[in-house]
């Protein structure tokens, strides 16, 4: 028998072909227990290519038996690389996003029933907060020649705020 | 008569079915030649037969078999290899 316990070889096909492997057990109808740099699996007699040594082992033994012979032997053992190592590396920075400060806006009591005169109100409030109710007359027909610049001013900071409604 | 742009070979001819019934004549882009072995230059499997394009969104795996030399030798011409640097040793 050319392929018996402890006879080195080399895999001929396969996705681990020309890697050097131990026989470990044989088992029926060409078949045969393969261990080493390749993974422990059955194996057909066709698919190996044998050497000239024969390494002392006991029927079915272990991986690390097996690569412990091949290391005495003086075959080198390749490091097996895992992808957990790669991500113990530094994270990446995360991104900060910038905030933008809004305005603070003074809150007001009383509500308003009409919306139309909402918006002009806001605009001459939003400038002038704490201004009297005899101020924001006089400011109101100022503002209204200009609605559309100062409507994209407010649009940004639109929120339901309460504002006076001054009923003359 | 065809279009100057649709006279030339390089385009195949295609006949498609419509909804409605009818036959219409398209046009489309070939396919490349199937690969050959490094070696003995037989036509090599588990490659397929795309354009660059296409075959850029394929994964890595999808391109070649998973055995060394795969995608350049035949199954054949590996195991002869193999079995010369097995002897070598």
């Amino acid at each position: 028998m050319v392929f018996e316990i402890g006879r080195l070889c080399i895999k001929i096909a396969g996705r681990d072909a020309g890697k050097k492997t131990l026989v470990v057990d044989v088992l029926e109808n060409n078949y045969v227990l393969i261990d080493g740099l390749t993974r422990r699996r059955k194996c057909n007699i066709m698919h190996l290519e044998p050497l000239d040594k024969v390494l002392k082992i006991a029927k079915g033994a272990s991986t690390d038996v097996v690569l412990k012979a091949l290391k005495d032997e003086g075959i080198e053992i390749p490091e097996k690389t895992k992808k957990k190592d790669k991500k113990e590396t530094t994270p990446r920075p995360k991104k900060q996003k910038v905030k933008k400060e809004k305005p603070v806006k003074v809150k007001k009591e009383i509500k308003k029933p009409v919306k139309e005169e909402k918006k002009k109100e806001e605009k001459t409030k939003e400038s002038e907060p704490i201004k009297t109710k005899t101020e924001t007359k006089e400011t109101t027909p100022v503002k209204e020649e200009n609605p559309k610049v100062e409507k994209t001013e407010t649009k940004v900071e639109e929120k339901p705020a309460k504002i006076e409604e001054p009923k003359n | 008569m065809p279009a100057p742009r649709h006279r030339s070979r390089t385009m195949r001819r295609v006949f498609k079915k419509t909804p409605g019934g009818k036959t219409v004549l398209h046009y489309s882009k070939r396919k490349p030649s199937k690969p050959q072995c490094g070696g003995c230059g037989k036509p090599l499997q588990g490659v397929p037969r795309k354009r660059v394009t296409e075959m850029q969104n394929l994964p890595k795996t999808a391109k070649r078999p998973d055995r060394p030399y795969g995608g350049i030798l035949c199954t054949e011409c590996t195991r002869a290899l193999m079995i010369e640097k097995a002897r070598q040793q």
